[in-house]
C-alpha cells in the first residue's frame, strides 16, 4: 500500500464529489456569496457547516490511520493513541451524519472539500501529529465550541449535547498531539522546529487574515433557525477556554487572536 | 403498534429542517447536456455553456468519441448554494466510459453549464 496519501490519491466512492476549493469559491462568487464557506447569514448555514464538520470527521479518521500506517517505526505508544483516534473520529463521523438528518440534510448534499487532507501533507510523524492534533483539531475545539453555543441559542438539546460530546474526545487529540510533538523532537531542536513550522503554516490557513475574534469580541448578526430568529457570531471565534483545557497556552491562544498564526507546543 | 418504518412514528428527536429537494429544471437541463453529448449535437452543448466554459465544454466534445456511447446515467450530485456539481458517466457497447463533472447554475429561469471537466480515469476535480 502507498505511503503519504497526496491530495488527488484520496479515494473516494464514485458518486462522491470532491472539490479543490477554488472550485467552491468560483461557484459562491458567482452567485454574489463570501467565497469561502455559507456563512452564517445563509439559510444553508447550519446544514453546510455540519456537513463540512462531518467530512472533516472522516479526513480526520482517514488522517489518523494514515499517520498509523505511514509510520511503522513510531513508538508504539503513538500508534496506539492514532488506533483510538481512528476509532474517536469514527464515531464522530457517525454522530455528524446523524446530526445532518436531524438538520434536514444528507452526506454529499454538498461537495467535499480537500482542504483538511491538504494539512495532513507531512513527511514526519511529529509534523504530521502538529498539523493534525494541534493545528486542525485545534480549530475543531474552535468550531465545535461556537456550535454549541448556537444550539444553546436555539434551545437545542440534541446538537449541543452530541457536539459536546465530540468536543471533548477533540480536546483529548490536542493533548495527544502536543505530547507527541514533544516527544519525538526531544533532543533536536531543528525537528521541533520544523514540525512547528507546519503547524503555523495550517494556523495562518485557517486564520482567514486575522479575521477570527475571541468569542467576547465576535459581532452578531440575525439568523433565523426554523421559526426562531437568533443572534450568532458573524465569523469563526477562538475558543479560549475549551483550547486551554486542550493544552494550549494563554500565549499561544494570544497569538491566535491576534492573527500572528503562530503557535509553539508547550 | 406504531409503524416504526415512518419516522414520525419512531419516538425521539425529529428533524427539525428539510430535505432541499434539487430543481426539476436543474435535472432537465443537465439531461439535456447529457443528450447533446450523446448525439453529438456540440453545437446544442455550447449553446447551453457560458462563455467561461467554452473552452472546457470544447476540450469535453473533442474527447468525446463521436456515435461511440448510447446511454448517460448521473452518478454524483453536490450543491453550493443554488449552483449544482453533477457527475455523468456516457457509456457505449465497445468504448470505455467517459465520466464528466459539471456545475450548473441558473439565471432567468435558463439553466446554463458554469464548468466542466473530463474526469474520465480521475478519482476527483483537484487539478493541480
Amino acid at each position: 500500500m502507498q505511503r503519504m496519501i497526496a491530495v488527488d490519491r484520496l479515494a473516494r466512492p464514485e458518486d462522491h464529489i470532491l472539490l479543490p476549493a477554488q472550485r467552491v469559491r468560483n461557484a459562491r462568487t458567482e452567485q454574489g456569496l463570501a467565497p469561502s464557506n455559507a456563512m452564517p447569514y445563509e439559510e444553508d448555514f447550519l446544514k453546510s457547516r455540519m456537513h463540512g464538520i462531518c467530512a472533516g470527521e472522516f479526513q480526520a479518521m482517514e488522517a489518523a490511520g494514515r499517520t498509523l500506517y505511514d509510520f511503522p517505526d513510531a513508538p508504539w505508544e503513538f500508534q496506539l493513541d492514532m488506533a483510538r483516534q481512528v476509532w474517536d473520529e469514527s464515531r464522530h463521523a457517525e454522530i455528524y451524519l446523524k446530526l445532518l438528518e436531524y438538520v434536514g440534510s444528507y452526506y454529499g448534499e454538498f461537495p467535499e472539500g480537500e482542504v483538511l487532507w491538504s494539512c495532513t501533507q507531512a513527511e514526519d510523524p511529529a509534523a504530521r501529529v502538529a498539523g493534525i492534533n494541534r493545528g486542525l483539531e485545534g480549530l475543531a475545539c474552535d468550531v465545535f465550541e461556537q456550535l454549541i453555543r448556537l444550539a444553546q441559542k436555539m434551545g437545542d438539546p440534541i446538537i449541543e449535547r452530541s457536539v459536546d460530546y465530540v468536543l471533548a474526545d477533540e480536546i483529548t487529540h490536542v493533548r495527544m498531539g502536543s505530547k507527541w510533538m514533544r516527544q519525538l523532537t526531544e533532543g533536536d531542536p531543528e525537528r521541533f522546529k520544523k514540525a512547528q513550522e507546519f503547524q503555523n503554516g495550517i494556523d495562518e490557513l485557517f486564520n482567514f487574515g486575522g479575521g477570527r475574534t475571541t468569542v467576547e469580541q465576535a459581532g452578531q448578526i440575525k439568523q433565523r433557525v426554523g421559526d426562531k430568529e437568533i443572534e450568532i457570531d458573524s465569523g469563526i471565534t477562538i475558543a479560549r477556554e475549551a483550547r486551554l483545557l486542550a493544552g494550549f497556552t494563554e500565549e499561544e491562544i494570544d497569538r491566535l487572536v491576534k492573527g500572528f498564526g503562530k503557535s509553539s507546543a508547550y | 403498534m406504531p409503524d416504526l418504518g415512518e419516522r414520525g412514528n419512531v419516538m425521539g428527536p425529529q428533524p427539525i429542517g428539510k430535505i432541499v429537494e434539487p430543481p426539476a429544471a436543474m435535472l432537465a437541463a443537465a439531461g439535456q447536456l447529457l443528450a447533446a453529448l450523446l448525439r453529438g449535437d456540440f453545437a446544442f452543448a455550447e449553446a447551453m455553456t457560458t462563455a467561461q466554459a467554452r473552452e472546457d465544454i470544447a476540450q469535453i466534445t473533442k474527447a468525446l468519441r463521436p456515435s461511440a456511447y448510447d446511454k448517460s446515467e448521473l452518478i454524483a450530485r453536490g450543491r453550493v448554494a443554488h449552483h449544482y456539481f453533477l457527475k455523468a458517466r456516457l457509456t457505449g457497447g465497445n468504448v470505455a466510459p467517459f465520466t464528466i463533472q459539471f456545475r450548473l447554475g441558473e439565471d432567468n429561469g435558463k439553466w446554463t453549464v458554469r464548468e466542466v471537466l473530463n474526469l474520465t480515469g480521475r478519482r476527483s476535480a483537484w487539478t493541480k
